[in-house]
């Protein structure tokens, strides 16, 4: 066994940088579904010989993602020039967390040797199911959110199982779209292979191996480290809420726990999870996603530092509850379950703050839609993905509207060159972020006049009932809505979380994302920075007065107004959800 | 480009850099070239470009009336980009859509961290957008009228904000661009005095945050560059050259001043674009066309590859923090230069992004830097001679060893030279990174490229870097450190004209016919104002193709007829993707690339000399042993000169690190080819 230096192991994490960056780039160029190359929902990553993420993308949602290819083919039989596929969310317990997301995994060889792993993923528009799009708000079951893919060996030592994807394709609604967007998945895998077979020929195999083990205990080390630090001996819980499934149930809690033993020895239980959804807001919470999140939260900025299976590694046992909303009963729904996944994010920042360590407040989950109709006499699909305000950081504001890490929006020229809508607004959700000495991130407004025949409109919004919590004295995010016909007499509140919303030609739909929390009192924000987000639409001067204790006259701060408004500063408490709690529940 | 009767015909290239300023006078005729060096004048850098004319026109024994043309690159535009300090710019534009800027693509960035990463501040903060009332609607419909009181309104506060520039980005402006003029003519005519840019007149391609951002960017610089430009001519005038003054652009061609004026953005990468165009120019002399170049600097990389003589070009291009989609020379640049600081954070060591600058600099220059930098890696290993720039700067190598005792060899528990061998090993890692993304993606064999290492680092590292790459051939330019001038004198007129068709459709000959005809048509008066004559009129149509629905776009020339362009197409996907389908292919944008053929400047010829006796015999450090290595003087290598390494060769503006295993032949255009002798690769 070479011991790789820590200059070659610089490089070849440089080396695999460079391959996931040409991955990506052929991705985006080549695939058809604006999904991919607009909006750009695909990852990758790199694995160890056995399987272990090595170096993954900065997204805190990935979970054991070849364990379910070898449960099936072991990891012996497994050939140069093989490719497998799946998309089975329980088959892989929740490695993939719903159905559209393809992963195509391929070993990488060299001299004989498997020394590698290579991931391309990617959501894919249409792959059958209730709707268009294979996602809706009325799912029951996951049969329902289109074709399940188990693990599969697709491509057999350079023979492609075409039989395989022609049935695959067959189940799209949008087959031509499906085919293109395969092909392009699988050619980037194939680049990602050729470099990867590149760097083992530069370095060795048994010196890859080493980066790779270096790279894992790097992470595993610096998590277990910042673990110590953030969280003492005991047991420290923190409780958030999604708020409803869409079918009547709600809101739904999810429950953490965090334990570190007298041994140093931590344990994450998230069992007290409120019981599993009828509705698709269910979410398989793979156990390596409570590490993995962390790791992204400690390592921070740090662009030398990579997110893998080590912060995984950090914790010494993940309790799940059969049954729970983390950990459903198959066939339970997934579809919706990007907004229970946003909000495990944020209780795990909820975690650290009760531990005593001040973390980002808590953030909205993005806005998803779909409209599928008819125009022109010809049936369309489009779906949106709509930004959101961030928690608001001990260090900094929130971030402003945006979706994800790497997602992009559709350009509004984009978007009515392809689909049959106009849009009157495109901006920022004024006053939506959470008041606070650092303000919660806004959300954004996207209002469309319809001008297809007719059309179906499903919607995902969450955190109407509970928004965003805000700590150490700031306050909760802005609540989102979505509206037909504003200020119309056949104006219509839509229900957050719902399909099956009839649009016509000319009706106005009007969607307003939700906002992250506020950190900190707001009377402790600088009345000039106040002014500055009202300059610039951010917060209404009316807001200013009410939350922030600045009043603004003709585009200037009223320093004596301000002065004797903010003697009276109203008392914070240490969460604040609509009103000032002691506690999140 | 009128041709004179005068006998004598020269071309005069100035860059003014941020101590001197550098004239080259060439004659196009015998290629022979005069340089003349003044002090740059800061307040009024046109007074140093006239004084350094005088100067080589005096060395040339040449009238004024000699020139035939003035090139000249600037950098007024990438400057005020970079450090944020254009004119005070506001932004128009359409009711509803104010904030454009801020929400941006609401992407966190995919190698971001969420937790951490903060949105830069935009050029053009919200409070400083205004709205008009119309709107444009896909394929450049009127949906509603364009409401000029709204106009009115807007002026009024912009003229209370005493904004210096206004640019002007409505939706769907690229596909009717009426409305936009018209607010602009309104605008120019409300705010005397205040620049005004049309996004259309710069970029008119779909996508509004882009677009938006090219128009801030434009109409930001547009007061200095303008000013800028205004003050050169009328100092030229002055000073009796009736010459047409063309300014370098960052797509690696020159344009005149009207150009420039209306869209100074088209400079802001102009520097780097000239450097690549010397290095072809330079290469072209040997009979090397197929090249990659890496321009290093202090800070950054710049790294080109030219096949078969052609630049390439992108319109996905950055600068600073923002896209760039202006048409500019395909260059990947990559955070390693000599000040790149080597650190390690969390047992992880890194070379780079962050650069110790000029001030206080790598440890080595002595002015109480600390950091350990690439350039103190190559003090300690013996490359670089105790002195710079002639003798002026002194190198500190106790310095530069203890910095990286310091601050790489000590916590990685590393011998000195081992360290030091590291952090080149890094910094040429991070190169090599970047020369694969523009060879090997793109379909290209690095090993069957010539390097062409320029800039001031660059000659230390072009071996190394070869070697990485299986690359047998270095150039090293006669004057690797100022290739600029060689670049304007050698840069033809270029211009790009392009429209994106109202519908992508499976491509339509006649139709396609028709807009190329169209295209050509505004290339001609292009041509026409540029003054270039009838014979040194270039143009290429290209047809940009993809699958339907793909988001990228091919470059495939258009000769007029749809099937061939169908079966170019799907060679070039297979041939860049590696797979190409059988699926419907639609064309998205035509463009006619226009260019005004410069006649070639001949280069002037390097005689033969005798081998001269080495400076001093050094202690340099290589990986595999310690060797006593001769310094050689460049400038008394005559034509045919030929030594092995291990060698280093040092000139005014570079140092050329030759280890053992290279040959170094010098060739009578006076650049220096390096050949790896694979036999005795160490």
């Amino acid at each position: 066994m070479k011991v790789c230096d820590p200059v070659t192991l610089e490089i070849i994490r440089g080396a695999i940088r460079a391959t996931q960056a040409e991955m990506e780039a052929l991705l985006e160029r080549t695939a058809i579904s604006a999904f991919i190359r607009e909006k750009k929902d695909f990852y990758t990553a790199l694995f160890d010989a056995d399987g272990v993420m090595a170096v993954g993308s900065n997204v805190p949602m990935f979970g054991d993602i070849c364990g379910p290819v070898f449960k099936h083919f072991s990891i012996e039989t497994i050939q140069p020039g093989d490719l497998y596929w799946y998309n089975d969310c329980y088959g892989s317990e929740g490695a993939v967390s719903h159905s559209n997301d393809q992963v195509f995994l391929a070993p990488v060889f060299h001299a004989g040797t498997r020394c590698a792993f290579v991931m391309g993923w990617a959501h894919f528009a249409d792959i059958g199911g209730i709707r268009p799009g294979s996602i809706s708000p009325d799912a029951t079951d996951i049969f329902q959110e289109g074709i399940i893919i188990p693990p599969t060996k697709l491509v057999d030592r350079g023979v492609t199982n075409t039989a395989a994807l022609e049935i695959f394709y067959r189940n799209s609604r949008y087959p031509a779209t499906c085919r293109g967007d395969t092909r392009a998945l699988m050619a980037s895998v194939d680049l990602g292979v050729r470099r990867m077979v590149e760097v083992a020929d530069r370095f060795s195999s048994d010196m890859l191996a080493d980066a790779l083990a270096q790279l894992l205990a790097r992470t595993e080390n610096l998590v277990r480290q910042k673990l110590r630090e953030t969280f003492p001996v005991g047991t420290h819980r923190f409780t958030d809420a999604i708020d409803s499934d869409g079918h009547g149930t709600g809101p739904l809690h999810i429950r953490f726990a965090l334990t570190r033993t007298a041994d140093d020895r931590f344990i994450f239980d998230a069992s007290e999870t409120d019981d599993q959804a009828v509705g698709p807001v269910n979410y398989i919470m793979n156990r390596d996603v409570p590490g993995t999140a962390f790791a992204l939260y400690f390592l921070g900025g740090d662009p030398s530092q990579v997110c893998n299976a080590g912060g995984a590694r950090a914790f010494d046992d993940v309790i799940l509850r059969e049954g729970s909303l983390l950990r459903p009963r198959f066939p339970a729904p997934l579809g919706m379950r990007g907004m229970t996944m946003m909000r495990v994010l944020a209780t795990l920042n909820g975690l650290i703050n009760v531990a005593g360590t001040p973390a980002p407040a808590a953030h909205a989950a993005y806005v998803i839609l779909f409209i599928r109709g008819q125009a022109g006499g010809k049936p369309f699909l489009f779906s949106d993905g709509l930004g959101v305000g961030y928690g608001a950081r001990p260090d900094a504001d929130g971030i402003d509207s945006v979706y994800f890490v790497a997602q992009e929006n559709y350009p509004v020229e984009f978007l009515e060159l392809g689909y049959p809508v106009l849009l009157n607004t495109y901006a920022v959700h004024r006053d939506s972020g959470g008041p606070g000495e650092f303000r919660g991130g806004c959300g954004v407004v996207r209002e469309f006049t319809i001008l297809a025949d007719h059309g179906i409109l499903a919607i995902r919004i969450d955190s109407v009932v509970n928004p965003p919590w805000g700590t150490a004295g700031g306050m909760s995010g802005g609540m989102p809505r979505a509206v037909v016909n504003p200020g119309q007499p056949n104006e219509q509140v839509l229900k957050p979380l719902s399909d099956g919303n009839k649009l016509h030609y000319g009706d106005i739909l009007r969607i307003e994302t939700g906002g992250g929390g506020g950190r900190g009192h707001p009377f402790d924000r600088l009345p000039a920075a106040v002014l500055q987000d009202v300059l610039e639409g951010y917060v209404s001067v009316k807001a200013a007065q009410r939350d922030y204790g600045v009043v603004i006259r003709e585009q200037q701060v009223d320093a004596a107004a301000t002065f004797s408004l903010r003697q009276q500063r109203p008392a914070s408490r240490e969460f604040h959800r609509t009103v000032y709690v002691d506690a999140i529940s | 480009m009128s041709m004179p009767s005068a006998e004598r015909r020269l071309s005069v290239a100035v860059d003014i850099g941020g101590t001197f300023t550098d004239v080259t006078l060439q004659d196009a005729q015998s290629g022979e070239a005069w340089c003349a060096k003044t002090p740059s004048v800061p307040a009024d850098p046109s007074s140093a470009f006239v004084e350094g004319m005088r100067l080589a026109l005096a060395l040339a024994g040449a009238p004024t009336s000699a020139i035939a043309q003035v090139l000249h690159g600037t950098t007024v535009a990438t400057n005020l980009i970079l450090e944020g300090k254009g004119a005070l710019t506001a932004l128009v534009t359409t009711a509803g859509f104010r904030h454009v800027l801020d929400i941006g693509r609401q992407d966190i960035p995919r190698r971001a961290n969420l937790y951490a990463w903060r949105k830069p501040r935009r050029p053009v903060p919200a409070s400083r957008i205004f709205e008009v009332t119309e709107r444009v609607g896909p394929g450049g419909r009127v949906i509603t009228p364009l409401d000029e009181a709204s106009v009115a309104e807007a002026a009024e506060a912009l003229q209370a904000l005493g904004v210096q520039a206004v640019a002007v980005c409505l939706l769907h402006g690229f596909a009717n661009p009426t409305h936009e003029q018209r607010v602009a003519e309104l605008l120019r005519a409300a705010l005397p005095g205040v620049a005004v840019t049309a996004s259309v007149d710069v970029l008119p391609v779909v996508r509004e945050y882009e677009r938006s951002l090219v128009a801030i960017l434009n109409a930001g610089v547009m007061p200095a560059v303008s000013t800028y430009v205004a003050r050169l001519a009328e100092r030229l005038v002055e000073a009796g050259v009736t010459a047409p003054l063309l300014l370098m652009q960052s797509n690696g061609g020159v344009a005149g001043t009207a150009t420039i004026r209306r869209a100074p953005a088209v400079t802001a990468l102009s520097g780097p674009a000239a450097g690549v165009v010397g290095a072809r120019e330079v290469a072209a002399a040997v009979g090397m066309r197929d090249l990659i170049t890496v321009d290093i600097g202090g800070t950054s990389a710049d790294i080109c590859l030219i096949k078969d003589g052609r630049i390439g070009l992108t319109s996905s291009g950055r600068i600073g923090e923002w896209p760039l989609p202006l048409p500019m020379v395909d260059m990947v640049t990559v955070g390693a230069g000599g000040g790149s600081i080597a650190r390690i954070t969390d047992a992880a060591l890194s070379v780079g992004p962050a650069s110790a600058g000029a001030d206080p600099g790598p440890a080595c220059y002595g002015r109480g830097g600390r950091f350990a930098t690439v350039t103190d890696a190559h003090v300690v290993l013996g490359h670089l001679p105790p002195a710079l720039l002639g003798g002026a700067m002194r190198l500190d190598v106790a310095a530069a060893a203890a910095a990286i005792l310091r601050e790489v060899a000590e916590p990685l528990g590393m011998e000195l030279h081992a360290a030091a061998r590291g952090i080149l090993a890094i910094a040429n890692s991070n190169m090599v990174g970047a020369m694969r993304v523009v060879s090997v993606e793109r379909g290209h064999d690095p090993r069957d490229f010539v390097l062409v290492p320029f800039g001031g680092a660059g000659p230390l590292h072009g071996t190394a870097l070869a070697e990485m790459l299986g690359i047998a051939t270095v150039l090293i330019p006669p004057s690797p450190g100022v290739l600029c001038a060689q670049g304007l004198l050698a840069a033809d007129l270029k211009a790009e004209f392009h429209r994106t068709l109202p519908q992508a459709g499976p491509p339509d000959a006649a139709a396609a016919d028709a807009m190329v005809a169209v295209l050509r048509d505004e290339a001609m008066a292009w041509f026409g104002q540029e003054q270039v004559a009838e014979a040194a009129r270039r143009l290429e149509p290209v047809a940009l193709m993809r699958y339907e629905g793909q988001g990228g776009e091919l470059a495939i020339p258009w000769t007029g007829s749809a099937t061939a362009a169908l079966t170019d197409f799907a060679s070039a996907h297979q041939a860049l993707y590696g797979f190409a389908m059988d699926a419907p292919v639609e064309l998205v944008t035509l463009r006619v690339e226009a260019t005004g053929v410069m006649p070639a400047s001949v280069t002037q010829t390097l005689v033969a000399a005798p081998m001269p006796e080495p400076e001093e015999i050094r202690l340099v450090h290589f990986a595999a042993a310690t060797l006593a290595t001769p310094v050689l003087d460049r400038t008394k290598l005559g034509a045919g000169a030929r030594f092995d390494g291990p060698a280093i060769v040092t000139q005014l503006d570079a140092t050329t690190l030759v280890p053992p295993g290279w040959r170094v032949e010098v060739h009578p255009s006076g650049a220096m080819l390096l050949h790896l002798r694979t036999s005795e690769v160490p």
